[in-house]
């Protein structure tokens, strides 16, 4: 794995620093922000959004106790994302139970409140740059999803043809 | 690292993000209709209308309730935020365990195709564009969500990285039904590929993409609706479960490999996310 080569000279934060309290009281925090907004956006009830909810806490605190203390490091949101696969394979004893406990999360609605933090959190900087390459970042963006498409559809059709 | 302060302290913070965001979802998701595809307004994107419009960086007005403290404070929240939608995402890949892996080399091998982004996208931003690193965060990937928190973990929202991939996430959360079906349609007017690679292709960013795009290849081969789905489906679950590890292993290293090659003289700058 060559996950501590590529990432030597990045600006991350090494991980002995990764206070676990703070980031699980935070990450309670805005759980609760969460189940406020699955209980507008959704027609589940109050306790089934508490326990989709706190299904996904214990995935996401599982995930923060094993960037700061795994042998090997891999970001926060890999580790939460690959618990959250183990936790919902069909074939495990438990699978199906989780899988049942946060089904009825809404997706969109959990994006939301990341959205409002980063608003508040920019600075000039992020807006200077905004306002001088703007239009240019506007346009690599068309330009960054077309071709992803036209890119997987040449690879796909090209494999499909060599495996018929 | 950590902000200063227990949560009690900055309350002003957390019932702005509150506020802001009922009110997001209580506007709900609008669409206005273009043809086949639509401008999609979702409420993370009033949600963070909204909260620029109160960010004293931006309104000085807004600075007497939120203050720089709350700002600096609002930064480490972003990747926590963003952890209950990741966990909810990964619970929706393991139950499609076994129909991933029955889904063939073709869809596989297709997640390359994803690396044309920095094929082609990078070289335009550097030498056209002449960007400097937000051209990183723009280019290494198509910015959906696991891409964002990607960026968001190595180099902070709040960098020249976190611009570029913020500016592409929103265009794309915007447009990029309208750029799918578009592109689908075009694709298969050509006569080039066969059905299938287009269909497979249309997995390649979010659901609502997924969906402007395979009905526009529904539109053109009326016949083949269902391969067609079928396919795309497919693709886009491969391509939640893998993109993630793709972008995080290979595109992300790759794009700054090449910087590096490409502005040789630009000096590494410490920055440290504040």
């Amino acid at each position: 794995m060559s996950a501590e080569e590529t990432t030597s000279g990045s600006t991350r934060i090494p991980r002995e620093k990764i206070a676990v309290g703070p980031t699980l009281r935070d990450l309670a925090l805005v759980s609760v922000l969460g189940l406020a907004l699955q209980l507008l956006a959704t027609d589940i009830s109050a306790l089934a959004a508490a326990g989709g909810m706190a299904g996904l806490y214990v995935i996401c605190a599982a995930g923060i106790v094993l960037t700061r203390f795994a042998p090997f490091y891999l970001p926060s949101i890999a580790w939460i994302s690959l618990l959250g696969i183990v936790a919902t394979l069909p074939f495990t004893p438990w699978g199906s139970a989780v899988t049942s406990l946060v089904a009825d999360i809404d997706f969109l609605a959990l994006s939301v409140p990341a959205l409002a933090y980063a608003g508040l959190a920019l600075t000039e900087r992020e807006i200077d740059v905004v306002k001088k390459s703007g239009w240019k970042l506007l346009l690599i963006a068309v330009f960054v999803l077309a071709s992803t498409y036209i890119g997987s559809a040449v690879v796909a059709d090209i494999v499909l043809r060599i495996t018929g | 690292m950590r902000a200063p302060g227990s949560v009690l302290d900055m309350w002003r913070l957390h019932v702005a993000v509150l506020v802001i965001a009922v009110v997001a979802q209580l506007i709900d998701v609008q669409e206005i209709p273009i043809g086949p595809a639509a401008i999609l307004l979702l409420p993370l994107l009033y949600a963070f209308l909204l909260s620029v419009l109160i960010n004293p960086h931006v309104v000085g007005a807004a600075s007497k309730f939120i203050r720089k403290r709350e700002v600096k404070a609002a930064s480490p929240m972003i990747v926590i935020a963003i952890m209950p939608f990741i966990a909810k995402f990964g619970t929706t890949i393991g139950p499609s365990f076994e129909e991933l892996i029955e889904a063939g080399p073709a869809l596989l091998l297709q997640e390359v195709g994803n690396l044309a982004t920095v094929a082609f996208a990078f070289p335009l931003a550097i030498w056209v564009f002449k960007l400097r690193r937000e051209a990183i965060g723009a280019t290494f990937s198509v910015a959906r969500e696991p891409n964002l928190a990607i960026i968001v973990d190595r180099y902070g929202l709040k960098s020249p990285e976190g611009t570029g991939v913020m500016v592409v996430y929103v265009v794309g959360t915007l447009f990029g039904t309208l750029i799918f079906s578009v592109m689908a349609s075009l694709s298969a007017s050509l006569g080039i590929f066969t059905p299938e690679a287009l269909a497979m292709a249309c997995g390649v960013g979010s659901g609502s993409m997924l969906a402007a795009c395979s009905g526009s290849l529904s539109g053109m081969w009326p016949g083949m609706e269902d391969t067609v789905v079928a396919l795309a489906g497919a693709s886009n679950l491969l391509t939640y479960a893998t993109g993630l590890y793709v972008s995080l292993f290979v595109a992300l290293p790759a794009v700054e490999w090449l910087y590096k090659k490409a502005r040789p003289d630009e000096k590494p700058v410490a920055r440290k996310e504040n």
